[in-house]
């Protein structure tokens, strides 16, 4: 079962995501995929709350932050996964820190096929994005293209994905699916 | 008419083409303040509306003038709605007549769809 949610910022995408894994796994093992790679305070402090949340939930948590396939590498495919978020793991290729944060697109696309790649390979998996799209801001090129090879990963995990869930103010709008939690 | 509407690179074209057939020749992209209706598809319809802000015209009065040639076209907007006040006032004044175009598109509609990743959620 591979489910994909989206949604706004703190609107409680994470927490469904939780429940829907800790549901998915019926006690068998889970693990927590973190693609957040913290580069300052503020994202330490995010992850430090973010693992305060997930404590003795039994989530067995695999640091990824690029080349996501890697974090099959010694997992069991049979187990549930829980991806947070595709957003943290594109802004990681797409403006790697060893070119100096320059756009590299060719990653961006490699990132939404091993994605896509990672749905096919694993029993259950939760994959966590943002919506980021609907604002009246004319943004700069980089932003753009952003934006725009975020939404093709939202497009191709949709595509895979046998349920599909939006998440505004915590309630749930089912746009594929069934939520079974 | 349908009106189509979802965020920024939502796949909003593409399900216009799946789901009523529309080809590429059918197509109008809306970069200036004036829209060629005799194309059965007009896409960024929020670009439209930006123009006119800048031209100092009203997107739904136009959209009123022009009313008989649009009965069965197929309106593609981007839903720029959903963020922060802008700042600048031509983004603010684009999103409040964008906003009061699309409401009044919505009420003439006989069918209105959202996109969301690629899906369609019917909200008419």
């Amino acid at each position: 079962m591979i489910c994909f949610i989206s949604g706004g910022a703190k609107n409680g995408k994470s927490t469904l995501a939780q429940n829907l894994a800790l549901s998915l796994a019926r006690g068998g093992t889970h693990y927590y995929v973190a693609t957040m790679i913290p580069t300052d305070g503020e994202d330490r402090e995010r992850i430090r709350r973010h693992v305060e949340d997930r404590k003795g939930l039994g989530f067995e948590t695999i640091e990824c932050g690029r080349n996501i396939l890697s974090c099959l590498d010694g997992a069991d495919r049979e187990a549930t996964f829980l991806l947070d978020s595709a957003t943290a793991l594109l802004m990681n290729e797409l403006f790697p820190p060893e070119k100096n944060y320059e756009m590299d697109v060719p990653a961006a696309k490699r990132c939404a096929e091993e994605l896509t790649a990672f749905a096919g390979s694993v029993r259950n998996a939760v994959i966590v994005s943002d919506y980021l799209y609907s604002d009246a801001i004319r943004y700069d090129r980089s932003t753009q293209v952003y934006q725009q090879c975020l939404a093709d990963i939202d497009r191709a995990l949709a595509a895979v994905s046998d349920t599909v869930v939006e998440v505004s103010a915590g309630q749930y709008i089912v746009h594929k699916g069934a939520l079974k939690l | 008419m349908i009106l189509i509407i979802g965020g920024a690179y939502q796949g909003k074209l593409g399900f216009a083409r799946d789901a009523f057939s529309v080809t590429e020749a059918e197509i109008f992209d809306c970069t200036g303040a004036s829209i060629d209706f005799s194309k059965r598809c007009v896409r960024h319809l929020e670009e439209f509306c930006y123009a006119c802000v800048e031209a100092g015209v009203e997107p739904k009065d136009y959209f009123l003038e022009h009313k008989d040639q649009w009965r069965d076209s197929i309106l593609i907007c981007r839903d720029i709605f959903c963020g922060v006040v802008p700042t600048d006032p031509i983004q603010r004044e684009w999103r409040q007549a964008a906003g009061r175009l699309c409401q009044y598109l919505t009420v003439e509609a006989e069918r209105v769809s959202r996109i969301f990743c690629g899906l369609e959620q019917r909200l008419k």
